[in-house]
């Protein structure tokens, strides 16, 4: 894991510069194992930067926030860089973002962290559910050690990990201005279990299982805001004029929004899996975003947000690509 | 206030007998999480559970409800919903939630009466099941609630060891023991300590409260402070989804529009969040809260200043769910604690 020394010295260099606005990281959470987005725009503020398995989210999604009120007169645009810390899937996503000219690279400075997995919150919330203060996580091998109370646990790294980062083929982030750390290496490969397992059921089946979970969004957007990948100026959900999506929350409405969401990140996920660590109906969206993955990955042999040079999926055309998809 | 003793094994039978005459809606178990849904029988039901993750406001607010239907074209016919007519009650609801309830009775009551909501507020009998274990978030007793208090709600049942101890606290509580007596004995003064012990324990358990010293003078803070930097440190990690207000118990803002199809169509009402930034867009294409900071500010400030002044309470309950289900860990307890250090 990262020497958060290290990461704090890098964010302050960068903060102290003429050129960048502010740095985009962790610091440690309001109680037990949260972690917080931190906003540096100062050294003193880059004092608050962490790094530790706990650091779930993907911050990317903050470029695609920041605001832009309009400017008064005389006033200049600030075109100042932002910095940001990714992991390995956090960077794909900024690749995707850059592939689709939705930032332009000069705008980043980006301090790449070597991750070597993060813990599922929903996964440790159900070991220690009543932990109220802030618990220092550290990583030792294939075990996680956890300081509470002043008495260290160790559990083994396989318990607490997030699923998405057990099959991770890109751990080390692929873009990046500094590199905190070794690079590592991975060997594992996604395999798609358990979409596997799923394609193989019924349709019915498939119905039934995708009708209950859709049953249960109540159509909050977590999915779609907490996504770096969803910034289109105004989502197809909240045009009233044509109105696509009704307002009205049933299962038909509640599976259109589902698989729209899905399908408009058709070859631009980057399986980060925030979507699915933002439900707070535990919808199992990243099994939607990985179905299609696998799919682009067999029809075209492509895979998101890997390479800068490439061009986005859906933006290139190759003679041989296959036909099966068109109707 | 009425005091009785329902045995444990009892509790089954008291369900049974009631079920004919209401629709019960209780806390269910699905995918690790716990909804208020109608149940048909004792067994479906999980009293082991800290809370629902929706609020049950949704049994009385539904998140969408239908007004009325109507034809297009030539023979236009406007055909009012039907209000239903039956009986319910919502059991194992805790008291944060039935004061929520109580809270936004006047948003429905005030100036309008709004039959949609009330007619399943006034055929609702709320049956609490106070919080012997309150979650990490829970933070009532800096509002103050109680994890067992009978306040706002019907009957109150305490799990005291092998028995509930049952307080009736309203006309329609009473009737509904009345119709089942001879399942409830009195209680004791012995039982009555034993509540008090487990409510002690529960509201010692709170370990995580709001650091303010007067909520009254807090609620006079916030207009000073309305300017302060600080609402934009806030909201420079929301991320604008609307977990926290549809999770909400007492956010009830709703939207109202037609759906229709070629020749018929709905006019519907739906929860609407103040996080959105379309929910204050004007047709010009002015927006009076631009931006993320108007929004998370507006949504401290309306349950913290603008119902206090509007309604005299404050309205939050200390259910702790925005806490539990932000991705960002804005985190209500903190927010406010921390704008009661900022300097006018």
């Amino acid at each position: 894991m990262v020497n958060e020394k290290q990461l704090r010295d890098e964010v302050k260099k960068l903060v102290s510069r003429d050129d960048v606005k502010y740095v985009i990281g962790y610091e440690q959470g309001t109680y037990g194992f949260q972690v917080t987005p931190s906003f540096a725009f100062t050294p003193e503020e880059a004092e608050r930067f962490i790094f530790s398995p706990l650091c779930a989210n993907n911050l990317s999604v903050y470029l695609m926030l920041e605001e832009k009120p309009p400017l008064r007169k005389g006033e200049k645009e600030d075109t100042r860089k932002v910095g940001l810390v990714v992991k390995g899937c956090d960077a794909r996503a900024v690749v995707q973002i850059l592939q689709e000219k939705g930032l332009k690279r000069e705008s980043l400075v980006i301090i790449g962290v070597p991750c070597t997995g993060v813990i599922d919150p929903k996964k440790i919330t159900v070991k220690f559910p009543h932990q109220i203060k802030p618990v220092d996580v550290r990583e030792e091998g294939n075990h996680y050690v956890l300081t509470i109370n002043g008495k260290n646990q160790k559990i083994p790294k396989d318990e607490l990990l997030f699923e998405k980062c057990k099959q991770c083929e890109y751990p080390t982030p692929v873009i990046h201005d500094v590199l905190l750390g070794d690079e590592v290496k991975s060997t594992k490969k996604e395999e798609y279990k358990e979409i596997k397992t799923l394609e193989k059921k019924a349709l019915k089946e498939k119905w039934e299982f995708w009708s209950k979970a859709f049953d249960r969004c109540i159509r909050c957007y977590a999915c779609r805001n907490v996504c770096p990948l969803c910034y289109c100026k105004e989502c197809i959900v909240d045009q009233l004029s044509p109105q696509w999506i009704y307002r009205s929350v049933n299962r038909s409405e509640n599976t259109v929004w589902n698989l729209i969401r899905a399908y408009h990140l058709a070859g631009r996920c980057s399986g980060c899996g925030e979507c699915e660590r933002a439900c707070p109906m535990n919808i199992p969206l990243t099994m939607l975003n990985k179905k299609i993955e696998k799919d682009i990955k067999e029809l075209f042999q492509y895979v998101a947000g890997v390479n800068l040079e490439e061009k986005p999926l859906l933006a290139m055309f190759k003679p041989n690509d296959t036909e099966d998809t068109i109707l | 206030m009425e005091k009785y003793i329902l045995l444990k094994n009892k509790l089954p039978e008291w369900i049974n007998m009631i079920t004919p005459t209401y629709t019960i809606f209780a806390p269910v178990k699905e995918e690790d999480l716990v909804f208020f849904k109608p149940i048909t029988k004792p067994s479906e039901m999980t009293l082991a559970y800290s809370n629902a993750i929706v609020p049950p406001k949704a049994q009385m607010f539904h998140q969408t409800e239908t007004m009325f239907t109507f034809t297009q074209g030539k023979n236009i016919r406007v055909n009012p919903a039907s209000l239903p007519d039956e009986k319910i009650v919502v059991f194992g609801i805790r008291p944060c939630d039935a004061k929520s309830l109580s809270i936004i009775d006047p948003v429905f009551t005030n100036d309008f009466e709004d039959p949609y909501y009330l007619t399943k507020r006034k055929n609702a009998i709320l049956v609490g099941l106070s919080c012997n274990q309150p979650t990490v978030n829970c933070f009532c007793t800096s509002l103050n609630g109680s994890p067992a208090s009978p306040e706002h709600l019907d009957i109150l049942l305490t799990d005291i060891g092998d028995k509930y101890y049952v307080e009736l606290n309203s006309e329609k509580g009473k009737q509904l023991v009345e119709k089942t007596k001879k399942l409830f004995t009195p209680a004791t003064d012995a039982d009555s300590k034993k509540k008090k012990d487990v409510e002690k324990k529960a509201v010692d358990a709170i370990t995580r409260q709001m650091k303010i010293n007067n909520v009254d003078a807090f609620v006079k803070k916030l207009d000073t402070i309305f300017d302060a930097p600080y609402w934009k440190t806030i909201a420079m990690k929301c991320l604008g989804c609307g977990a926290c207000t549809y999770l909400c118990p007492t956010c009830h803002c709703f939207d109202i529009q037609d759906e229709t199809t070629l020749d018929k169509g709905a006019r519907i009402r739906v929860w609407d969040s103040c996080m959105r930034p379309e929910y204050t867009l004007h047709a010009s294409g002015h927006n009076p809260r631009p931006e993320r900071m108007n929004r998370v500010r507006n949504r401290v400030y309306h349950k913290y200043n603008y119902y206090p002044k509007n309604h005299q309470m404050i309205a939050c309950v200390g259910c702790g769910r925005c806490i539990d289900n932000c991705p960002v860990n804005i985190d209500i307890i903190d927010v406010i604690t921390k704008a009661g250090e900022v300097k006018p």
